[in-house]
């Protein structure tokens, strides 16, 4: 019986079908469907305020009606599977994608992804970067198989799209954002959490290509080759030394069989 | 509730972090929403670190869904039972809610009918609860809107049989109360004369707003106004009953500057020991 009322109390929310529990209400019909919108009303407000706290460059970018007549769509689709509102927003730049994708606001999705990308390196695990003197254990023979960890703090994003001075430009409350021309260049970043909140670290499309292969658990002699297919010249050296400057691996390993698998 | 001598406590809201740590008010304790520290790293939890250092804590759950019937939720329960350990709270609280069926949450505190499989349903639940954090937990009674034809008991005896079956305590939200007996037509000092004295250990304080359904005024639960004064009346009845039970001043939305939770937790304070001098 309880199993039942709230599967019809549910229902009754997400369909908005107030016929689905008007049986099992006490007073009359009209009020006690109105006394039910109270709870259809919350539980689409606090949906939305946690996704525009998640994407207020979005919301800024689309407008509050219509990132909230968004947000309900998407809670349609992707509805919340936890007691923890945290994670609602991890499938919002797919669903973006989906909608927008080859069309005017095709930049949209990315900027969501980049969004994202700044509340997953908010709350990440703490971790602690390895020394980079740790690597001279390494023989240099062995470099080419040496997978490494990423810092959970750490995204990569990138876009055709200048994603980054769109979102820096959306950061300030003022109501004067300056126009950016949708093609004046394509980003590549490192996300990183700061003491500050976030620092974003550009890179270059072969940095890009390197650190794409790592975070994905490809040997160092895979990602080298991937940069190098961005950029012929490509050197590793200062590529590398610039990644343990900003404390973005966590450890490294040996796994010689694996890496020839993957690679 | 610890060393320090003050009943009031406030909510703290990530609005009021830094502020708050600058100062470290005067006030007995701290709660928080449980969730917003699930994070395992990053800056809530830095500010709950330096938080605890300084003040008892208490952390007031809002999103296990305890009274639903799907499965208890495993994965939020580890993750309390981390923070637990982590922090080692003076008090653990849930509420008299579900909030999600088939595995889609709604995320908000829904109301269970009032009836002997509810009640026995909710108490298998609070002790499986009680059983993965080893220490007891305080129970709320939530505002509510609505009520079921297939309630058989008034709240306060639900909430009665609750804490003789499930061994838990009570967290008494006198907003929650004051909002239900406007709602639901009952008197809320007959519902504060049943409670069992020992069992409630915590009282919550809040504000509210009005809204108009069909041809009756709703109470809106919403923690965005000052403590009315009908709820401060309920105040001084609970503490005539309840003794000097840590007390919270709970502001969730259009969240005012840090002064004004401080002055509402003054008021708690005053009130307790104005009780204390006519004791004398």
């Amino acid at each position: 019986m309880l199993r039942e009322l709230q599967h019809r109390f549910a229902a009754a929310l997400f369909a908005d079908d107030h016929e689905m529990l008007g049986a099992e209400l006490r007073g009359n019909g009209g009020e006690a469907r109105a006394r039910l919108d109270i709870y259809r009303l919350q539980l689409h407000a606090v949906f939305v305020r946690t996704l525009a706290r998640e994407f207020p460059v979005i919301e800024r970018l689309v407008g509050g009606e219509y990132f909230r007549h968004l947000g309900r769509e998407f809670q349609t689709a992707h509805p919340s599977r936890a007691g923890d509102l945290q994670h609602i927003g991890a499938p919002f730049a797919a669903f973006l994608r989906q909608r927008f994708a080859g069309g005017a606001y095709d930049y949209l999705p990315d900027v969501a992804a980049l969004e994202w990308a700044v509340q997953e390196c908010m709350i990440a695990p703490e971790a602690v970067a390895f020394a980079p003197h740790a690597l001279r254990s390494v023989a240099p023979d062995d470099y080419a198989q040496l997978h490494f960890e990423f810092h959970p703090a750490c995204r990569l994003v990138s876009s055709r799209y200048p994603t980054l001075p769109i979102w820096r430009a959306n950061q300030s409350a003022s109501a004067a954002t300056p126009i950016i021309d949708l093609a004046s260049g394509a980003t590549r970043a490192l996300v990183q959490r700061s003491a500050e909140g976030v620092a974003f670290h550009l890179l270059s499309a072969p940095e890009h290509a390197l650190l794409a292969k790592i975070a994905q658990d490809f040997c160092l002699g895979a990602a080298l080759e991937a940069a190098q297919q961005c950029e012929a010249a490509f050197d590793l050296g200062p590529a590398l030394r610039r990644l343990l400057a900003l404390h973005a691996l966590t450890a490294f390993r040996l796994r010689r069989k694996s890496c020839a698998g993957i690679a | 509730m610890g060393a320090r001598a003050r009943s009031s406590g406030i909510g703290l809201r990530s609005q009021h972090h830094a502020e708050f740590l600058k100062r470290r008010p005067a006030v007995g304790w701290v709660e928080v929403h449980s969730e917003n520290y699930f994070a395992r790293g990053g800056m809530q939890r830095k500010v709950l670190a330096e938080v605890r250092a300084h003040y008892p804590l208490s952390l007031h759950g809002v999103g296990l869904s305890i009274g639903s019937t799907d499965p208890l939720n495993r994965n939020h329960l580890a993750e309390l039972l981390r923070l637990e350990r982590d922090f080692d709270p003076v008090l653990v609280s849930e509420h008299l809610a579900w909030g999600s069926i088939d595995g889609r949450f709604m995320n908000d505190l829904l109301p269970l009918p009032y009836n002997e499989e509810a009640l026995h349903h909710m108490a298998a639940r609070v002790r499986s609860v009680q059983d993965v954090l080893g220490r007891q937990i305080l129970i709320e009674n939530v505002s509510s809107y609505l009520e079921f034809n297939d309630s058989s008991m008034a709240e306060w005896e639900f909430l009665v049989a609750l804490v003789a079956e499930a061994g838990c305590a009570l967290l008494l939200d006198l907003n929650n109360l004051h909002v239900n007996a406007l709602n639901h037509g009952f008197d809320p000092y007959v519902y504060l004369h049943h409670l069992p004295p020992a069992a409630v250990r915590e009282i919550h304080v809040a504000g509210h707003g009005r809204a108009r359904v069909g041809a009756c005024e709703l109470l809106i639960d919403t923690h965005a106004a000052p403590v009315c004064n009908t709820v401060w009346r309920l105040y001084g009845a609970a503490l005539e009953r309840f003794g000097a039970v840590p007390t919270l001043i709970e502001w969730d939305a259009e969240l005012p500057a840090l002064d004004v939770l401080l002055g509402e937790a003054r008021k708690i304070d005053e009130l307790n020991e104005a009780r204390c001098a006519d004791a004398a």
